[in-house]
């Protein structure tokens, strides 16, 4: 198709290739030209070879035809009556950048104009009218500001801390199944009749079986993983603040099949051997070195399709970790590490929301939202209970394991319980000083596009009345929920604030919708052949991904240009990223998906 | 024999019956009138007989005794008087009223351009009457360029017609007058492609000739005003081709004044007779004709007859790429329907750009590429691809549907085929 001056312009680089059959005489003119944006896709289909001798389109415009020459045919040099000079660049940039971009500096807002800080007290007690200039010191500004004093231009990224949360992760060595429940001396030890009382929370859960899984043990098979799910207490305050004791070196795993042993995820399950199935490491599944207490259900014939079916399972094994949990509140062992989470206020820096879509296409598609105990089920609410709308949560409430989540299917995409707790990106925004990350929005998933469209408005609306700067939107799973995804890109998008879609998409991301305001995306793939495989957490958000989202958002918030994408995933590009931000390869597993 | 002369034969209003059944009219009697204010132009009667019906689209007359050498000659005096009651439109197909066409009067540099084009492939009759009478439309351009004050008369024809060009070059005596030699591709009859190749200026699609300082008049109907100006004679007479599968396989007739109102059915029995076997019968050229059938009468624009081979069969599924320069959807869904397939997707060629009711190609004959189309009609769902386009443009579809594993119809292969001629395909050089 021919093309326009202005796409002329920005294919100078590309290869010249006429779009249809030009005759001797011709002066090669825009008109003549193959769009090299439809190179990829003619290549696929066969249609276009390229050749070495192709000349460039900035060598070939305003030369002379000798002899005719047929569509789609790379010009040489041999056909033309001249070749434009052009001089070669000695390193012509890389053309890495097209799903994600290299560094920037972002930009900052600026500190009052004259070096002052200007604090204006419209009406105070004792001061009427009073306004003070203060100069402003290297690094902080002056020791008291009054509170109430409306300064916000002037503070610049001062950081103000909210409230506090502690995590104590405790050591433990040793899990152990015996007559009484107890932790002592680094060794937790569950008594194995707890399953007799666990299956009465729920009428639809049939049997339960617990069992320890050191590290060295797991070439077991291992039916589908519902979940992993840490032992963590409130010990003071409330979730999100206080203190919080966290077992250090041991989760529960469960599992599940029903009566007539069906996997609960009965497709894209993930069943075999454990060694296989799981991405150890990755922030939603077992650490390399973890002790797993798996917690097997076996849940009512047909109900592994329902929402009953699935959340029972979740409910009685969280009748055994309440048990633990209750020893851990006045278990006094080994802390091997006291995490200190920060809620705090950058005022000055750019606003920016992380938006989590979370499952809740119901069935085992849904999340258990703000528990009593962290990662717990009583005392939470269901996201599809609440209509699946957004719903804002500080980042510490997210670290505190506000969020119990009920995965499905497709299990390398679904971001399970222990994710949440120790979410890179939540973790990443909330420490970056250059960002006020203002919250964390969790918006479901409904089944019903009319739904769908119905929820991602209202997130439409929020973000505009949060006054943002930008925001990072991610989605797990694959298929229906990208069409969530792309809504809600389309939010923000429209409205202006930058935003930046961080997905599983990779080979299978051709079939994945777009829209004009999706054009800076972060891949999350780390299967060889690009599919979702079944190896569970294996394509999430890793603290690498979640580095290169937030750089882009910063780039793309300071207006840097953020390349468009390949036609294709080519995960070279996402390793020009991990190299340009100093960050390790990301390395592809290789999982029979290959094509 | 019945004639038939329907009301509305081109653009404009339908003309407004001045007659009634049982009148009895003589050949070149006025038998409808163009509405007061109303763009049209008046229908005579090509031969004598008594009308047998007047309908509310049509007048029917039956003949008898008609004597073809003779008729009512038009009242007017003055050319323009003339031309407006002859009733003549253009009649290369369009049928725009040529005294509305002519009503300009040049202040510098006219220029007036017979297209003698001819460039639907099989129709001939605009040459042969060239090569048979060429000094009559010499004389009928001299009087457009009298009538219009044009300084320049160009005669644009291809380059192929070796024998008309010199019977014209040896019949011009006038040195304003001089012959322009197109190449032959289609649409070179195209209007704007024939300014564009005469005076080198590209009209853009919503533009008319005179932009240019030039009116463009098909050959046919230069010859035809010439008859009005000098004859006094009305239009009542058409020259056409005949072609296809008739009784004499792939033949291509000639028939020069065939009477206004003549069925389709007894023009092809001048021909010789229909075959035994056909697709449809095209009323036109290949590429712009419409389906017509033996009942329907001649009109005023129509300019050929061809009984198309029948239709293959096609594929369960089909894309319709829709050129300007030949078959519009409509027609192509009509194709796609005789061929038994389903139309999945119809994508326009970029360069059609829709003016008024019809499409415009914003520079005829210049493929501006299709491959995006083609692939985007495999992603339809389309087996093969059924497509109108020009000839260069057919050939770049040629350069990547058949790579995309599409077989490639054309508008035209139903007519082509008819006479042995090779399809529309991949470009030859002649």
């Amino acid at each position: 198709m021919s093309i326009t001056q202005e796409t002329l312009q920005q294919h100078l680089k590309d290869p010249a290739i006429f779009c249809c059959r030009r005759e001797k005489g011709l002066v090669i003119s825009a008109a003549d030209l193959e769009d090299p944006g439809l190179f990829d896709d003619m290549v696929e289909a066969g249609l276009l070879t390229l050749s070495d001798d192709g000349l460039r389109i900035e060598q070939v415009i305003g030369s002379t035809l000798l002899q005719d020459v047929e569509a789609l045919t790379p010009i040489t040099r041999e056909v033309l009556d001249k070749v434009n000079e052009v001089e070669e660049e000695a390193a012509p940039a890389p053309a890495e950048e097209a799903k994600e971009a290299p560094e920037a500096p972002v930009a900052k807002r600026a500190v009052g104009g004259n070096g002052m800080i200007h604090i204006e007290i419209g009406k105070a007690e004792k001061f009427e009218g009073l306004t003070l200039d203060v100069p402003v010191l290297a690094g902080a500004a002056p020791a008291e500001v009054p509170a109430a004093a409306p300064a916000e231009e002037s503070r610049a990224g001062e950081k103000t801390v909210i409230r506090n949360l502690v995590k104590k992760h405790i050591k433990i060595n040793d899990v152990k199944l015996g007559d009484e429940t107890s932790i002592k001396d680094g060794v937790i030890t569950i008594n194995k009749d707890i399953v007799k009382d666990a299956v009465k929370e729920d009428a639809l859960c049939k049997s339960l079986e617990l069992e320890v899984i050191h590290p060295n043990e797991r070439h077991i098979y291992t039916e589908t993983i519902m979940d992993v799910c840490p032992i963590a207490t409130k010990v003071k305050g409330e979730l999100g603040e206080g203190i919080t004791k966290v077992v250090d070196g041991v989760v529960f795993m469960l599992t599940g099949v029903d009566e007539d042993g069906v996997q609960v995820h009965e497709f894209g399950s993930s069943e075999g051997y454990l060694d296989e199935k799981m991405y150890f490491g990755h922030p939603g599944c077992a650490d390399e070195n973890d002790i797993i207490i798996r917690c097997h259900a076996v849940i009512e014939r047909l109900s592994g399709m329902t929402r009953p079916g699935p959340f029972a399972a979740h409910k009685c094994q969280d009748y055994i970790v309440q048990a633990v949990r209750d020893q851990l509140k006045g278990y006094e062992g080994e802390v091997v590490r006291e995490e200190i989470c920060e809620d705090v206020r950058r005022v000055g820096n750019p606003r920016v929301v992380l938006v989590k879509e979370i499952m809740g296409q119901g069935a085992m598609h849904d999340n258990v939202i703000c528990p009593t105990e962290p990662c717990g089920i009583l005392g939470g609410q269901k996201n599809v209970d609440c209509g699946n709308v957004p719903i804002i949560l500080t980042p510490n409430q997210v670290r505190d394991g506000s969020i119990h989540a009920l995965t499905c299917i497709g299990p390398a995409t679904k971001e399970m319980t222990r994710h949440y707790i120790r979410e890179p990106l939540v973790e990443g925004l909330a420490a970056d000083e250059e960002l006020d990350l203002v919250g964390v929005i969790c918006i479901g998933s409904p089944q019903v596009n009319d739904e769908k469209l119905w929820v991602s408005e209202r997130l439409g609306s929020l973000l505009e009345a949060m006054d943002l700067d930008g925001c990072i939107i991610t989605t797990e799973g694959f298929g229906n929920n990208h069409i969530d995804f792309i809504q809600h890109i389309g939010q923000a998008g429209k409205r202006n604030i930058p935003v930046v879609g961080v997905s599983f998409c990779a080979y299978q991301g051709q079939l994945v919708v777009g829209n004009e305001y999706a054009t800076a995306m972060v891949e999350e793939n780390m299967d060889k052949g690009g599919f979702e495989n079944d190896i569970a957490g294996c394509s999430c958000v890793t603290p690498e991904v979640a580095a290169r989202a937030i750089q882009m958002l910063k780039n793309k918030m300071a207006g840097v240009e953020i390349k468009p994408a390949e036609k294709k995933w080519n995960n070279d590009i996402i390793n020009n990223n991990n190299k340009i931000l100093g960050l390790p390869e990301t390395k592809l597993v290789e999982s029979g998906t290959l094509h | 024999m019945e004639y038939i002369f329907p009301l509305r034969q081109h653009v404009g209003a339908p003309c407004e019956p001045v007659v009634k059944a049982g009148d009895e009219v003589k050949r070149g009697q006025l038998i409808a009138k163009k509405p007061e204010e109303a763009l049209g132009s008046p229908i005579y009667t090509s031969v004598s007989g008594k009308v047998a019906s007047v309908e509310e689209s049509q007048i029917v007359i039956e003949e008898a005794g008609t004597d073809f050498d003779q008729y009512e000659p038009l009242k007017g005096t003055t050319p323009k008087e003339l031309i407006a009651e002859s009733g003549l439109v253009g009649l290369g197909g369009a049928g725009f009223p040529t005294s509305v066409k002519l009503n300009v009067q040049f202040k510098e540099d006219g220029y007036v351009i017979v297209n003698a084009a001819e460039c639907e492939p099989i129709l001939s009759h605009n040459i042969a009457r060239i090569e048979k009478e060429p000094e009559k439309l010499l004389k009928g351009l001299e009087i457009v360029m009298e009538l219009t004050g044009a300084k320049k008369g160009i005669v644009a024809i291809k380059g192929i017609h070796e024998e008309a060009i010199e019977k014209l070059q040896k019949a011009n005596s006038n040195p304003n007058i001089s012959l322009f030699p197109l190449e032959n591709i289609y649409p070179m009859g195209e209007e704007r492609a024939i300014v564009r190749e005469t005076l080198g200026i590209l009209l853009e699609p919503e533009q008319l000739p005179m932009a240019a300082n030039a009116v463009v008049i098909n050959a046919e109907t230069v010859f035809r005003l010439r008859e009005a100006v000098e004859e006094k004679k009305p239009l009542m007479d058409k020259d056409m081709t005949v072609a296809g599968k008739l009784k004499e396989n792939a033949s291509i007739h000639v028939l020069f004044d065939v009477p206004l109102g003549t069925k389709v059915s007894e023009v092809i029995e001048e021909a010789g007779g229909l075959g035994a076997e056909y697709g449809e019968l095209i009323m036109g050229g290949p590429f712009t004709g419409k389906r017509t059938e033996l009942d329907a009468p001649v009109v005023k624009t129509t300019g050929g007859i061809i009984a198309a081979e029948t239709f293959m069969p096609g594929p369960k599924k089909i894309g319709l790429l829709v050129c300007a320069c030949g078959a519009n959807k409509e027609r192509l869904e009509e194709q796609a329907a005789s061929m038994g397939s389903e139309v999945v997707g119809v994508e326009y060629c970029k360069r059609a750009r829709q003016v008024k009711a019809a499409r415009k190609c914003e520079n005829p004959g210049r493929c501006p590429g299709q491959v995006q189309k083609v692939m985007a009609l495999k992603k339809a769902g389309a087996q093969a691809v059924l497509i109108s386009n020009c000839t260069d443009c057919s050939n770049t579809v040629m350069s990547c549907a058949p790579q995309l594993k599409l077989p490639v119809y054309h508008c035209t292969d139903g007519a082509m085929r008819s006479v042995n001629y090779k399809m529309i395909r991949k470009f030859r050089k002649e």
